[in-house]
């Protein structure tokens, strides 16, 4: 089972960089993180697998259209060539997996002690962030408030665009209003 | 065998009707619909989901070499009828039931068809097989410049691939020419509107018509069908909204006011102008849609409803108010009416815009 | 711990069987439903399952230019597979296909891969119209997804669990849906809308000539259709454990009582498309991010302070 995830998340990888087209390229890239997902999975680590599985399903669905937004030439399916300076890439790529790899084979495994926890995921959730569970809450709002903020900030419409110079415009002055009228 | 003939009816049973309405067709058309839908069957929203493909009134030569077009565009077994006049529909329809259960003619035209669409020439656009004269290049959004991109031959199967433009925050976003209808379901009969998207944001627009122009004129329905007209554009624009249920039911209010039964009609009509008035969702959806300035979409269904339940009123030969406040703006109007809008947003307006319009005389003559 | 005695994988396809036998009563009843406004006697229009099944055989498949083959067919079955997956936690009484320790983050999962689906049907197409819908599809489904995920979280809250039996037993005395009643309104707008259904049909709209469907014909639009009511059974079926008590009743046996409380609220869902007009995702979008997540996020702490203050 494990193989097969393996093979199918490494093919699907290569995928990527082999079609023609930026839909095919970003779905292929989906499997590539499916396969990763269930490979979670087959460590017992049900919760962590499945999100990783849900995060990854949603986030190719966004990013299809990004892709094809920003990288535009070949949605449609012409040959492309997705690298970038070629040589250097393929040096960087096996330099790294020959590191990693011998990191992973050579060193040495630790010995188990003691037998896992009946709640995996309740485990690793308090080994990660034990005693600061507070400030790991804390951090999520705080993490949405700051991309909030930084689209906010990035929009070229800002609020005396929107409301006028006194910002006593009773609705908001956009090209394409939204539902609620704010 | 048993077996398929029954699969064969019940298929023809459910059959799924494209109507098409030439330009002064629009008697003919409310026959076909309510026929079809006598028949069990219902409209097809593209051409790929029909079965029978049913033109209402004369087409002139363009309109008919369009047709041909979404003719070919129909999945098999397919049928095609031709309704000449308003009692004629129901005929014309069986003779399409049976046309589509006729398994040899099927077999027949499945064998002799196209298979290929058809090669384009002269000043048609080029697209493959899309409605009447829509066009898919492919919906580039933006296109920055990468070094050493092999681009290769950019018109993948003939179509070349959409170039770019700045769009309205400024950024360069690839354009999508389109050319809506003029066969297009809930769309006024004739129209096509040419629009370059970028998106489904609509940047710029030309109108014209296909199948015959319109010639200005007085109008000279019987306030029974005009009423009825004003709820036939009612149900068209309640379509588009995605109501289908109270669309229906404006229709067989509209049929209803047809046969002329005021008294049921008079019923249905204010029933349906309540409910149509009531519903939060709607006005919602509907509200501040349209140029600024002019009465939104919402507020122009309502008053075709008001209008509607007013020609009731009136006594026959009485020509009523006709003219609407914006004096009817023309084609070109409309166009620049749809700029800066998205696709459904457009739909509605064109919808809402057509509403003001009742036949003209060319049209009432059958011309 | 609940007792759910997991079966063997050879009654999978039975409880496919199910879920499309549910999909073939939904569609007779909006069969039924829509020949009422039209004027049909209802015999007629309750056979249009069959009728609609029957004319899709018959009728050939077709491509358009350039189509992009592989992620359209893909997209097309994809629905109807993601509400086969659906349904594999739900537990028939104390049977279930599989009995997951994260069921509720699976159905999540699977609903995400809607996303995908839908979006892939869209664009596989090579066509305008049916772009415009696969894209419209993702605008929608950036607004309900938040408030549906924050509305699945509140029934483990108040359970202590993700697993699906754990859930329902949790239920005993009070359904969830009678003391969460924000987060239940908001998952059954979130199964509608990722049914592609009523209100939140734009992606399929009649204004974008049919839209994701524009380009189908044949089996292929079969498959999505018979996905699209799939999924709105699923999402019914799911919530019966959720929000609705399991298979919790009088007299009945509890396989029964799932049975008919999917019934039950799969036949709301499908007569909801009859009283309302769509909802368009621009004039959702802000809907969804303004006013549902709020709510639903105020649901979920007043859950939370409740099982906080339960023990």
């Amino acid at each position: 089972m494990f193989w097969s995830l393996g093979v199918v998340a490494v093919a699907s990888g290569v995928a990527v960089f082999v079609v023609d087209s930026m839909a095919r390229a970003t779905y292929a890239l989906a499997v590539s993180f499916v396969a990763v997902g269930a490979t979670v999975l087959l460590l017992e680590q049900d919760y962590v697998g499945m999100i990783t599985v849900l995060m990854m399903i949603m986030e190719m669905a966004v990013m299809a259209v990004y892709m094809i937004m920003f990288m535009g030439m070949n949605p449609a399916l012409m040959p492309m060539s997705m690298v970038h300076d070629h040589r250097r890439a393929v040096v960087a790529g096996v330099a790294t997996f020959a590191l990693l790899g011998a990191g992973a084979l050579l060193v040495p495994w630790p010995q188990r002690r003691g037998a896992p926890d009946p709640d995996v995921t309740m485990a690793l959730g308090e080994t990660l962030m034990g005693s600061k569970m507070l400030v790991m809450m804390t951090i999520s709002p705080v993490m949405v408030a700051t991309i909030v903020a930084g689209i906010v900030l990035a929009a070229p419409r800002g609020r005396y665009d929107r409301f006028g110079d006194d910002l006593r415009g009773r609705r908001a002055d956009d090209p394409q209003p939204g539902g609620v009228g704010r | 065998m048993d077996v398929r003939a029954r699969l064969t009816s019940a298929a023809v049973r459910a059959a799924h009707v494209l109507v098409v309405e030439a330009p002064g067709g629009w008697r003919e058309r409310f026959a076909a619909e309510r026929a079809a839908a006598a028949r069990g069957w219902t409209p097809a929203a593209s051409p790929a989901d029909a079965d029978v493909l049913v033109v209402c009134g004369a087409p002139g030569d363009d309109l008919a070499a369009l047709l041909d077009r979404v003719w070919d565009q129909l999945p098999g077994p397919r049928a095609r009828a031709q309704v000449r006049s308003p009692t004629g529909a129901g005929q014309a329809l069986a003779e399409a039931a049976a046309l589509l259960a006729d398994e040899r003619h099927q077999r027949r035209d499945a064998r002799e068809r196209r298979q290929e669409p058809a090669p384009l020439h002269g000043d048609m656009d080029h697209g493959g097989m899309d409605h009447g004269d829509t066009d898919h290049g492919d919906m580039d959004h933006g296109g920055t410049d990468h070094g050493g991109m092999d681009h290769g031959d950019m018109a993948p199967a003939g179509i070349p691939l959409a170039s770019g433009g700045p769009d309205r925050d400024g950024l360069e976003m690839d354009v999508l020419h389109l050319s809506l209808g003029p066969v297009l379901p809930s769309w006024p009969a004739g129209l096509v509107l040419d629009v370059a998207l970028q998106g489904d944001v609509v940047v710029s627009a030309e109108a014209r018509h296909v199948g015959g122009p319109t010639a200005e004129g007085h109008h000279g329905l019987e306030p029974p069908e005009r009423a009825a007209y004003r709820v036939d554009g009612v149900a068209r624009l309640l379509d588009l909204a995605g109501w289908p249920d109270a669309a229906s039911r404006a229709r067989r209010t509209r049929d209803v006011l047809l046969d002329g039964d005021s008294a049921t009609g008079h019923r249905l009509l204010v029933g349906l102008r309540s409910r149509v008035g009531r519903s939060r969702l709607l006005r919602w959806q509907l509200r501040g849609l349209g140029p600024p300035g002019r009465p939104d979409v919402h507020d122009r269904l309502l008053r075709a409803l008001a209008r509607a339940v007013d020609d009731l009123g009136r006594d026959a030969g009485d020509p009523g108010d006709g003219t609407s406040e914006d004096g009817g703006a023309g084609p070109d109007g409309l166009a620049s009416a749809t700029v800066g809008l998205e696709l459904a947003a457009v739909r509605l307006v064109v919808a809402a815009a057509d509403l003001d319009r009742l036949p003209t005389r060319r049209e009432v003559v059958g011309g | 711990m609940a007792d759910v005695s997991v079966v063997s994988p050879a009654w999978a396809p039975a409880a496919a069987l199910l879920v499309l036998g549910g999909a073939w009563g939904a569609a007779a009843l909006d069969g039924v439903l829509s020949g009422r406004s039209t004027g049909l006697p209802g015999r007629a229009s309750s056979r249009r399952p069959v009728d609609e099944v029957a004319r899709l055989m018959r009728q050939r498949r077709r491509t358009t230019v350039r189509a992009d083959g592989l992620l359209w067919r893909v997209g097309g079955a994809a629905m109807l597979v993601a509400a086969l997956l659906m349904v594999v936690v739900v537990p028939l009484g104390s049977w279930a296909v599989a009995d997951l320790a994260v069921g509720v983050v699976w159905f999540n999962t699977m609903d995400v891969v809607v996303w995908a689906a839908v979006w892939l049907a869209g664009w596989g197409a090579n066509s305008a119209h049916s772009l415009v819908g696969g894209y419209r599809f993702l605008a929608q489904a950036l607004a309900y997804e938040l408030p549906l995920m924050f509305a699945l979280t509140a029934p483990p809250v108040a359970a202590g669990s993700l697993r699906v039996a754990d859930i329902a037993a949790a239920q005993d005395g009070l359904w969830f849906a009678v003391w969460m009643p924000v987060a239940f309104g908001v998952y059954c707008i979130g199964v509608v809308a990722f049914s592609v259904w009523g209100p939140f049909a734009p992606a399929a709209g009649a204004d974008i000539a049919g839209g994701v469907l524009a380009e189908l014909s044949g089996v292929d639009r079969l498959l999505v259709l018979v996905g699209r009511y799939a999924l709105l059974v699923a999402g019914a079926a799911f919530a019966v454990p959720m929000f609705l008590g399991g298979g919790s009743g009088p007299l009945l046996p509890a396989w029964t009582w799932v049975l008919v409380k999917t019934a039950l609220l799969a036949a709301a869902l499908v007569a909801v498309r009859r009283r309302v007009p769509a909802v368009r995702p621009d004039r959702f979008v802000e809907a969804g991010w303004v006013v549902l997540l709020p709510l639903v996020l105020l649901q979920v702490l007043v859950v939370a302070v409740i099982a906080v203050g339960r023990g």
